[in-house]
């Protein structure tokens, strides 16, 4: 049986809230509850290691979790165009912001006189938020109507990248 | 020690049944023949691919659900050692695996809506595409999974 659209829907907002959010749970370090393996302990949000390491995966696991079904429940109540066009927004604002700081911190390294407020994170975020507002009012329509399937190995190609990158020091020690 | 093995060796031996099965379907999928196959590799991909996913889904939760389980006593027994002996490829190849795990693990519901028969034909490039990623990261997973357990040795 061919699933319903509603159904297609959820699956793919929750795939890319998923992602998205595990990505900021797992740089921010945001986890609903922390394990510690070595006495079988848990604790509420975040906990410092005790008597042995503390593990987090499961933690951020379960927030994800918690804020991809709240948004996929959401996304299929809304019209499918708008859902298209805030995931077109979340990507395009992703990837410039991704692009802005870094090329902000080049130019401070490169720099001959002192470009302090290139350091500052939030310059680069309000570009990125601008460009993409326009990227995603320039979008044509047609594209917008439906959710676009294939961001459903888009997003989680992304999400690969940047947790893989993020782990680069354990190979470059 | 006896229990932890015997779990390990179960997530590998579902590993290597999910690796065959997810291979066998991005192949047939990317790769279909269009003639009555006669070679081995003709017949390899001539597999009819959408009987694949519910086995895809099931022996994906299964792995992950014995390999999270697993990484529990890992976290406070082998990475120590690993940590302890500058193992640091090692360890970060373990990070990469949890994070790949669970990227894969959200995809499945978006899979299986791709896979649902009678396979619609608005998701065939994005059902090949989700495939070929979930292949990729079991691959990835499969390999770290045996790079990691190499990296004492059996019992030591």
């Amino acid at each position: 049986m061919t699933p319903s659209r509603k159904g297609v829907v959820f699956a793919i907002a929750f795939g890319i809230a998923y992602c998205a959010l595990y990505v900021v749970c797992t740089e921010v370090n945001l986890p609903l509850f922390t394990y510690h393996p070595a006495t079988g302990d848990f604790g509420l949000l975040y906990q410092p290691p005790g008597r042995g390491p503390a593990m987090y995966w499961y933690g951020w696991m379960l927030t994800a979790l918690v804020g991809a079904l709240a948004l996929a429940l959401i996304a299929t109540v809304l019209p499918e165009p708008w859902v298209q066009r805030a995931i077109t927004f979340a990507a395009a604002f992703a990837v410039l912001y991704l692009i802005t700081s870094t090329g902000a911190l080049a130019i401070y390294d490169r720099a001959t006189m002192e470009l302090d407020f290139l350091k500052d994170r939030s310059w680069s975020g309000i570009a990125a938020l601008a460009v993409a507002a326009v990227v995603t009012i320039l979008a044509p329509s047609a594209r917008m109507q439906r959710i676009w399937p294939g961001w459903m190995w888009v997003i989680p190609l992304g999400a690969v990248t940047v947790t893989t990158y993020y782990l680069t020091p354990y190979f470059t020690r | 020690m006896v229990f932890w093995t015997t779990l390990l060796i179960l997530h590998a031996l579902l590993a290597v049944t999910l690796l065959g099965a997810i291979t066998h379907q991005t192949v047939s999928v990317w790769m279909p023949v269009r003639s009555t196959a006669g070679s081995f590799v003709g017949r390899y991909r001539a597999v009819p691919s959408h009987s694949y996913a519910s086995a895809v889904v099931v022996l994906y939760l299964l792995t992950f659900v014995l390999g999270a389980w697993i990484y529990t006593h890992y976290r406070y027994t082998s990475r120590l050692a690993l940590e302890q002996l500058r193992f640091f490829k090692v360890v970060g190849a373990f990070e990469v695996k949890e994070h790949l795990a669970v990227i894969g693990m959200v995809m499945l519901p978006a899979y299986w809506c791709f896979w649902r028969q009678p396979l619609a034909p608005d998701y065939a490039a994005a059902r090949k595409q989700v495939t070929l990623l979930l292949a990729i990261l079991v691959w990835a997973n499969f390999l770290i999974g045996h790079i990691v357990n190499n990296g004492r040795g059996f019992g030591s």
